[in-house]
């Protein structure tokens, strides 16, 4: 870098600020502040000693360990680059090795679910009429559904999802109302009355916000149950503030963002663009796996409620699916998992994946109809 | 140089090998990397964000640095719930009463009054507003694992960070004559807000290499047996290969290496890992994965 030690100070800062842009075309987070930070740095440390600008700017670049892992190649490509022109990003093979690709969002429609695909036995009776109707389709296998009660089901669940989250969020604030005696305002109210505390003043209790992070298996075997538990999430999320939701089969998808949408149908239509591998293979293990990776120390916390919607059918390997919830049970305030099967009068959950599974769990219920999936207000 | 008239003390440490020679009298082996950061932390007054797993050293480099500046270390502990009054000030609740006894019979207003018992004879100072009040020289600021702290705490730290300067609301603004330096550690159980890590150097402190680690085992048990320090930091690099829940770091090497020595013993061999093989790991689990490893294996 003898070259370097030459160069008049605009021409490294003008180096600098060419390598920050080069750096945030490749994926590191940097802003203006940042790369004003960087110039200001070179200049302490000088550019004459390339490690340790190496480090300098690391410093000052970056700001997670993934960052600070990638940050050295860059750093390697970008000085080492003999030939740097005026424009050095646009080497073409370096760059595109570099920016990170976003995997391809499959586009296998879920329409299929939100048009009602529900099989159409008869098993359940069908002439009853009004509250008792609503009754009988809070009990109907969700998977059972006939298929001329689909619309009132959904509309039945979407009213009763949102009467539950109302309930959830009014009974917070109701709880939470005297608490303990707030010295600093109950002193000021006494001044005026002579140092007597007559009016006392109450710290109101933080609201205690829990987080919910919604698992939701979209695999084949799930296929009948997936439509109402995307519901089931779409009305929590409405009604709560801090929900994120994922879809899972051999990979994750968060949707998060698409169920924000006000209007159902578009929600459902955004998803079945965002949705990859739907009604696939199920890799419970790896998709948890993948999560904890990619948004674990995002989502994580000990006000965390993370559930789980998944029949259990899993083809990776028992291991790692106990290992990943270990570690995500660790981690969060109460881990639930719900089982559509658990509604079935013979199931006994002594699949691979979920006997492994279940050690790790603080709530295991069932989900197969309207009324199971209400009654998850008692954990939440 | 402007800075160094704010920090007259840092004469000192004129560039970044002086600091790492300065750091290793005190007991604290580094390298180049982490030696550029807390430079420029000295040279630039920005706070240093320090990650990496338990037991590496992290909150080591604040003791360090403030030993090494002759400085006071101020420390802050978050932990969940972590709130203003904790952190920053709080009114001495009693000593008002009594002032506000005391002066009942006096002749002055209700404002006089007001503006007396909320005057800074009655603040009690927490870690956050001592660090910007310091009047002789800046002090250490250690502010450790950010990470167990609240979201609205890591927002408050905002105007501390940026501007060095704290709001009561009843006093008015007080603005740091002496700027802290301010280390921040965390164990990355949750991500750090962008705001945060924006103001803030990044530094990420990784599991130190073999020869690395023998450097601080005899730097830190001068006592040692050279022999038994290899056997020790070479053991500890096995079990840290084994993917346990909490693999071992630094401190886990000397707790080791020191129970060696007090038992007496100037080899490692299966018997003595086994006696103390809370030393190195802190569950049952990983105990179960350390013995189905085989102990002998990882000490050849």
């Amino acid at each position: 870098m003898a070259s370097m030690q030459q160069e008049e100070p605009e021409r490294s800062a003008a180096s600098i600020v060419e390598f920050c842009r080069f750096a945030r075309d490749n994926g590191l987070s940097i802003g203006v502040q940042q790369t004003l930070n960087a110039i200001e740095v070179a200049k302490t440390t000088g550019v004459a000693d390339r490690e340790q600008l190496s480090f300098a700017l690391r410093a000052v670049l970056t700001s997670s360990k993934e960052e600070w892992g990638r940050f050295n190649d860059l750093f390697e490509i970008f000085w080492s680059n003999s030939q740097r022109s005026s424009h050095p990003t646009s080497e073409e093979g370096q760059e595109v090795r570099f920016r990170t690709q976003r995997p391809q969002a499959s586009s296998r429609a879920m329409m299929a679910l939100s048009s009602g695909e529900g099989s159409s036995s008869d098993l359940e009776g069908k002439d009853v009429s009004g509250a008792s109707a609503e009754q009988r389709l809070q009990k109907v296998d969700l998977s059972d559904v006939p298929h001329d009660d689909l619309a009132a089901l959904e509309e039945i669940s979407l009213r009763l999802f949102r009467k539950m989250s109302l309930r959830l969020s009014r009974r917070r604030k109701i709880k939470n109302l005297a608490d303990r005696v707030d010295m600093r305002r109950t002193i000021r109210r006494s001044i005026p009355r002579g140092g007597d505390p007559i009016d006392l003043a109450f710290h109101g209790k933080k609201p205690y916000k829990h987080k919910l992070v919604i698992f939701l298996d979209v695999s084949g075997s799930m296929n009948s149950y997936s439509l109402f538990l995307v519901r089931f999430a779409y009305a929590l999320q409405r009604y709560f503030k801090n929900v994120n939701t994922f879809l899972f089969s051999t990979n994750v998808v968060q949707v998060t963002d698409v169920l924000r949408n006000q209007d159902l149908s578009e929600a459902l239509r955004g998803l079945s663009q965002r949705a990859a591998g739907w009604a696939g293979g199920t890799k419970i293990g790896e998709s948890l796996k993948d999560f904890n990776q990619r948004h674990g120390t995002k989502l994580l916390s000990r006000k965390t409620v993370f559930i789980i919607l998944s029949d259990g059918w899993d083809t990776g390997e028992p291991d790692t699916l106990a290992g990943e919830l270990r570690a995500i049970k660790r981690r969060v305030q109460k881990l639930i998992w719900l089982n559509p099967l658990l509604g079935l009068d013979d199931y006994a959950p002594v699949t691979r994946g979920m006997s492994a599974a279940l050690p790790y769990v603080n709530v295991f219920a069932a989900a197969h109809n309207l009324q199971s999936l209400l009654a998850l207000e008692r954990y939440l | 140089m402007t800075v160094s008239q704010a920090f007259p003390e840092d004469k000192e440490i004129k560039d970044v090998d002086s600091l790492i020679q300065r750091f290793e009298q005190l007991g604290y082996i580094t390298d180049r990397a982490l030696a550029t950061a807390v430079y420029l932390v000295t040279k630039l007054q920005k706070p240093l964000l320090i990650e990496g797993h338990a037991g590496v050293g992290k909150t080591e480099v604040a003791k360090v640095l403030a030993a090494m500046l002759k400085t006071r270390l101020i420390r802050l502990q978050c932990y969940e719930g972590l709130d203003v009054n904790s952190a920053v000030y709080e009114w001495n609740y009693q000593k008002q009463l009594l002032a506000i006894k005391i002066e009942e019979r006096t002749e002055q207003t209700v404002e006089e009054k007001e503006k007396h018992i909320f005057s800074k004879e009655f603040l009690l100072e927490r870690p956050l507003l001592q660090s910007i009040l310091a009047d002789d020289v800046s002090p250490v600021l250690l502010i450790d694992e950010i990470d167990r702290a609240d979201e609205a705490f890591e927002a408050f730290l905002l105007e501390l960070l940026s501007d060095f300067q704290i709001t009561v609301p009843e006093i008015g603004t007080i603005r740091a004559k002496y700027v802290p330096y301010v280390i921040l550690t965390s164990n990355r159980t949750r991500e750090l807000s962008d705001a945060l890590k924006r103001r803030c150097f990044y530094h990420w402190i990784d599991y130190p290499s073999f020869e690395k680690e023998k450097k601080i085992v005899r730097a830190r048990l001068p006592g040692i047996e050279k022999k038994l320090g290899e056997q020790v930091v070479r053991f500890v690099h096995a079990v840290r290969q084994l993917d346990l829940t909490k693999p071992p770091g630094v401190t886990e090497t000397l707790d080791c290496a020191q129970a060696a020595m007090s038992l007496g013993k100037h080899q490692l061999d299966v018997e003595l890992v086994e006696e103390t093989l809370g030393c190195v790991a802190k569950s049952q689990e990983d105990v179960a994965k350390l013995k189905a490893a085989g102990i002998e294996k990882m000490l050849s």
